[in-house]
């Protein structure tokens, strides 16, 4: 059993602080230390049981403090675009070169506020506490991207039962907008836990846009918290297809602070040898007149387990609210399990909210159907599984960014 | 039976009568036209009470004013709106429903209340007067119902609840022309004497199955021209800009 | 303390009381009361001994924090734990035993004991605070083999029985409430339906809560043996009282093969004030075994009572091709707070579990659905539909939705669907126009809204429930 309580002491090995930041960041380690990784017994985390799982794949957990050298990869090449390089969490080079970088802040991470808000969740607690690395990005008022923002997110191969901790920090100025291409690249053969807590702040009537998938299947356990302030008349749009991760859970909230704002969250994955997925949003509208929308779907096979838990809260001035969830999955073999919590918790009464969710296998009539048409029973279901997903997919405007996705998406169904 | 004096009705501060005048006797039909947005289902709304419209002018239904009293008492004393869009109403049995209403209005008319055997025996006359299959109106009220059936259940509503006084707000709209002919067959059975009837639409078509004893032309929130038979006629062919 | 409070039952049609003389045991949780309850029952030596053992799980428990509505905390040694009108202590042997104030008041509460006017085709076994005072029709269904008494008598009776199936669905060491009734339960009703009989009537029990500062345990336990079928009804109330009564019951069910249970609550106990002060917490525990091949439990609740109810009628449908069922409408007025649901644990092949839920929510009430379907490693082709619907009346109410979803096989499928709405004016506009009022409206729409629970109910009740609907709106429209 893996008992990780970082020392007070490794703060001082990581940097110099501070007195108030070291504070803040001793505050924050004996928080987590005093519950350590969450169970199942706790609420958020009754599907996805942390402490059993880290301590089943990890005999150790080192802070990882000397960086790591940057390695070779593959820039995307299907289109043009700026990019940040992040190596193990830290920001290593950026681009803009599409752009007028006149308009446009980029310095690594400087976390500054080391307010007493208690912070309850142990993973940001820990984050908080050991944090020293990632990126800053500010995209002044009135200024729309030319091409979009690649995030390549390297994982080295030096990696070994290490856990990275960093902070990212998005901020979109009045009618700004900005589109940004998560991609994950994994070198790594070991095992390592990576622990994200991420900042967006959209203003006034600007617009930010994200799609984020792997590159490749990895040893990964990742944890990213993502909070979201949204004020009147953004826009947000996210499309997430995670896979291949070891553990991976998205904790995604959203505060929907002003009138007239557009929320809407897609995912799609396949999981597959014993990955273990949870996608976890937090929808608050504060206002009234918003939308907001999110659709998971998940294809789940050997010993895989998916899990949506998504929360909508309207608060009782947020009249005429229009929400809408829905989660579904496709259990493929005896060893697969989906579990899902929707959750509504509604104050105002001139609303239009609801979910749905579904689980099951694959329709046993439509591969009746393609196979009388000569497809075999395999190619049946893939096909089937392809189309589930594909659903998600299609809605993505952006030609070049669809095939892209699809390939990589397809690649994952077909190698099965 | 019913006067319409500078009628003025507007929601959310924006005005929408702008000064009515209609005058209604027992036994009479009049017919309303207007281009869209001319304030013609607010006229309606007005007339049935529904909340929200800011209200000023004279209107007097039976010698009494009825601007203040609320909706349901003025189904009582026997107005009806049969709606452009009637609501679908889950879980309530058309049925169920239509008992409840005829048996309010009789209880406020100071009749007796009608029992469970007889309101059968009636609704199955009516409905087959009407064309219409009864087990409609076992079903979910209006809950699935096609445009044309939701028409004619209002129509059926009407000849059941027996009102003086019928709004008909554009019931002809999204009729094809056999069911067109059904709800006109309903309403000119229901004429007589005692009864009038303020026929809402936007084309003439209606009027040449239900013959009007007076035509309006209401426009931006005022009746602009009013007349007989032929004014609709004219109408249909000049359009209502050829109307000054 | 009754008269004065007869005024104020306007609202609240059941909440005047009764001056009866009681026997009540010693104020207080201890093992002495524990004793007197099992020695004033006149137990067999087994019952107080499991009795004590829940007591002693008890001492190591603590209560459950997780539910949406928080209550003070409540002191259990300033609690009766049984109290029983004087004139029962010897159980009588005929109704014309039975004080006639007892059956007076279940009179008024619409429930005639007498045999002349007893209701027809339902057997009734009356319960007043912590003793059962009447079973009607015991002779007619005694000739079926049919066993319908207090589990009080059962436990002497019957001990094979009580002893076998007490406690096999919800286990002492449940949970905090469940262990407690364990330990303290007083009276509740005991039902068998020996195999391949189809019990010719309606059973049904009336809980009526009198005493102050008196907590009611019951206890029930049917057990439907191969082939059977029972229907089951339970209805509840209680005066009206500025205090908090704690009600923590027990039901348990089991379903051999192929036999059926259907059990129906329409819940009524005091709500407490517009003010929110007084009202029962309703916290019970009910859950059946579909224990059998092809059984089927099905649970249709109607809740428009309690200050708290805190509830989760659940099936465990063991048996292949087993069928579990949860229809409920769960009102909440003023200050009312519910968090109720169920749990569907599919164990067995091809089961199937039905969910309809319909939560309504007005003043500054507060509405939870919560549950669970499970379907695990080894249901295969299993299914569950769950609907989920909510209404709110007003701003200043809650309505929520937390349903739990496990499906850990392939071929099992789980749907779920719940969506909030309120009342909206073109409905309330249209139902003016044909000459209903606005509180005609509302109870004809709120109907419609529960109309998939309300037509589960039995004929006798499903009128009564559909009245109570519109009574405990009343006010919650302006």
């Amino acid at each position: 059993m893996l008992d990780f309580k970082p020392n007070e002491k490794e703060i001082e090995k990581i940097g110099k602080f501070s007195i108030e930041e070291k504070n803040f960041r001793i505050e924050n380690l004996k928080n987590f230390n005093s519950v350590g990784f969450p169970n199942k017994l706790v609420e958020d985390w009754k599907f996805s049981d942390l402490r059993h799982i880290v301590s089943k794949n990890f005999a150790k957990l080192d802070l990882k403090l000397k960086p790591s050298k940057e390695e070779n990869f593959d820039f995307i090449k299907d289109f043009e675009h700026n990019y940040i390089v992040l190596v193990n969490g830290r920001l290593t080079s950026n681009s803009f070169q599409h752009e007028d970088n006149s308009q446009i802040v980029i310095n690594p991470y400087l976390n500054k506020d080391f307010s007493n808000k208690k912070e309850k969740n142990p993973l940001i607690n820990l984050n908080y506490a050991l944090s020293i690395e990632g990126f800053n990005l500010e995209v002044k008022d009135n200024y729309k991207f030319n091409k979009v923002l690649v995030i390549y997110n390297l994982f080295t191969k030096d990696l070994n039962e290490n856990i990275l901790n960093s902070q990212n920090r998005i901020k979109i100025g009045k009618n700004s907008e900005l589109h940004v291409f998560d991609y994950v690249i994994n070198k790594s053969e070991k095992n390592f836990f990576n622990n994200v807590y991420e900042d967006l702040y959209l203003a006034e009537s600007s617009v930010f846009k994200n799609i984020s998938i792997q590159k490749n299947r990895s040893n990964g356990f990742f944890h990213k918290f993502s909070k979201n302030i949204l004020s009147s008349k953004s826009n947000y749009s996210s499309f997430i297809f995670p896979l291949g991760l070891k553990f991976d859970k998205l904790d995604l909230e959203f505060n929907l602070e002003g009138e007239n704002i557009e929320c809407n969250l897609q995912a799609a994955s396949f999981l597959n040898k014993g990955d273990h997925q949870e996608i976890k949003t937090r929808v608050n509208h504060l206002a009234p007149n918003c939308k907001s929308y999110q659709k998971v779907k998940n294809v789940i096979d050997l010993d895989s387990k998916g899990v949506y838990q998504g929360k909508i809260f309207v608060k009782n001035i947020a009249q005429k609210t229009d929400a809408y969830q829905l989660s579904k999955a496709i259990l493929l073999d005896e060893s697969s399990e989906f579990d899902s919590k929707p959750e509504l918790e509604i104050y105002a009464d001139d609303v239009k909210c609801s979910h749905g969710s579904t689980s099951g296998s694959v329709e046993k009539d439509s591969i009746y159907y393609l196979m009388t048409r000569g497809l075999s029973k395999n190619e049946s279901v893939k096909l089937l599984i392809n189309g589930f997903l594909s659903e998600i997919i299609v809605s993505i405007k952006s030609k070049t960014m669809k095939n892209f996705i699809e390939q990589k998406l397809l690649s994952q169904i077909y190698e099965h | 039976m019913l006067e319409i004096k500078n009628l003025k009705a507007s929601i959310n501060n924006k005005e929408i009568l702008k000064g009515v005048d209609i005058s209604i006797q027992p036994g009479e039909l009049h017919a309303i036209m207007g281009p869209n947005g001319s304030g013609k289902s607010t006229l309606a709304n007005v007339l049935s009470g529904k909340d929200g419209y800011e209200v000023s002018g004279e209107l007097k239904y039976q010698g009494k004013d009825l601007i203040n009293i609320p909706i349901d008492e003025r189904a009582q004393k026997g107005i009806f709106l049969a709606f452009q869009y009637p609501t679908e109403i889950p879980g309530v049995n058309t049925n169920n429903f239509l008992k409840t209403s005829l048996n309010k209005i009789k209880k406020a008319r100071g009749e007796k209340e009608m029992d469970t055997l007889s309101f059968i025996k009636m609704i199955k006359e009516k409905s087959n007067e009407l064309g219409m299959n009864e087990n409609m109106l076992s079903r979910q009220l209006n809950v699935g119902f096609s445009g044309g059936e939701k028409k004619k259940n209002e129509i059926l509503q009407m000849k059941i609840l027996n009102p003086n006084l019928a709004i008909l707000d554009e019931t002809d709209s999204g009729l094809d022309i056999d069911a067109l002919k059904t709800v006109a067959k309903g309403v000119n059975s229901t004429r007589d004497k005692n009864k009038s009837f303020l026929v809402i639409t936007h084309y003439q078509r209606l009027l040449n199955y239900i013959k009007p004893d007076f035509v309006h032309v209401l426009a931006d929130g005022k009746i602009i021209k009013s007349g007989s038979m032929e004014l609709a006629e004219q109408l249909e062919k000049t359009g209502y800009k050829g109307i000054n | 303390m009754s008269n004065q409070n007869i005024n104020k039952t306007k609202e609240y049609k059941y909440g005047f009381s009764t001056d009866i003389e009681s026997i009540k045991a010693p104020k207080g949780l201890s093992e002495n009361t524990i004793k007197f309850i099992s020695e004033i029952k006149k137990e067999p030596k087994w019952m107080l001994e499991w009795r004590l053992k829940a007591y002693k799980r008890l001492k190591a428990s603590k209560e459950p924090d997780w539910q949406k509505p928080k209550f003070p905390k409540i002191d259990y040694q300033n609690l009766y734990y049984y109290s029983a009108p004087k004139s029962i202590k010897d159980k009588p042997k005929s109704l014309d035993e039975v004080d006639p104030k007892l059956i007076e008041t279940y009179q008024k509460l619409g429930i005639p004991l007498n045999e002349q006017k007893k209701l027809s085709g339902v057997a009734v076994d009356a319960v007043f605070d912590s003793v059962s005072v009447a079973t009607t029709y015991k002779e007619e269904l005694t000739k079926k083999g049919i066993i319908f008494c207090p589990i009080s008598e059962a436990i002497q009776k019957h001990p094979e029985l009580v002893k076998k199936y007490l406690g096999s669905v919800i286990p002492i060491s449940d949970h905090y409430f469940a262990t407690l009734n364990s330990a303290v339960f007083t009276d509740g009703s005991f039902v068998y339906i020996p195999p391949n009989t189809k019990c010719p009537m309606e059973l049904s029990t009336y809980f009526r809560i009198n005493s102050s500062e008196t907590g009611q345990f019951e206890r029930t336990l049917i057990i439907a043996d191969k082939g059977s079928y029972v229907s089951y009804l339970e209805g509840c109330t209680a005066p009206m009282r500025d205090e908090n009564q704690l009600h923590a019951a027990n039901v348990e069910l089991i379903a051999l093969d192929d036999a059926e249970i259907k059990y129906s609550t329409v819940q009524n106990w005091y709500p407490g004030d517009e003010n929110g002060k007084g009202g029962i917490y309703n916290f019970v525990t009910k859950r059946g075994a579909c224990r059998g091949k092809n059984s089927k439990i099905s649970w249709t609740q109607v809740e428009t009572g309690s200050a708290i109810t805190w509830k989760y009628p659940s099936c465990i449908l063991q048996g292949d091709n087993s069928v579990g069922e949860f229809y409920s409408i769960a009102i909440t007025n003023n200050h009312q707070k519910a968090d109720t649901g169920t749990k569907m644990i599919h164990l067995g092949k091809n089961t199937k579990s039905k969910i309809i839920s319909k939560g309504i929510s007005a003043g500054k009430a507060d509405n939870t659905y919560r549950g669970l379907v499970d379907i695990g490693r080894k249901a295969s082709n299993s299914r569950n539909y769950t609907q989920c619907d909510s209404l709110l009346m007003g701003n200043k109410c809650g309505a929520h939705t937390i349903p739990y979803m496990k499906n850990k096989n392939s071929s099992s499928t789980i749907e779920h669907e719940a969506t909030t709405s309120k009342i909206n004016d073109e409905q309330l506009f249209y139902c003016n126009q044909r000459g209903l009022n606005q509180e005609e409206a509302v109870s004809l729409i709120v109907n419609g809204f529960c109309k998939d629970v309300l037509q589960q109910l039995p004929m006798e009740f499903a009128v009564e429930a559909q009245k109570l609907v519109g009574i405990s709106l009343e006010g919650s429209v302006g």
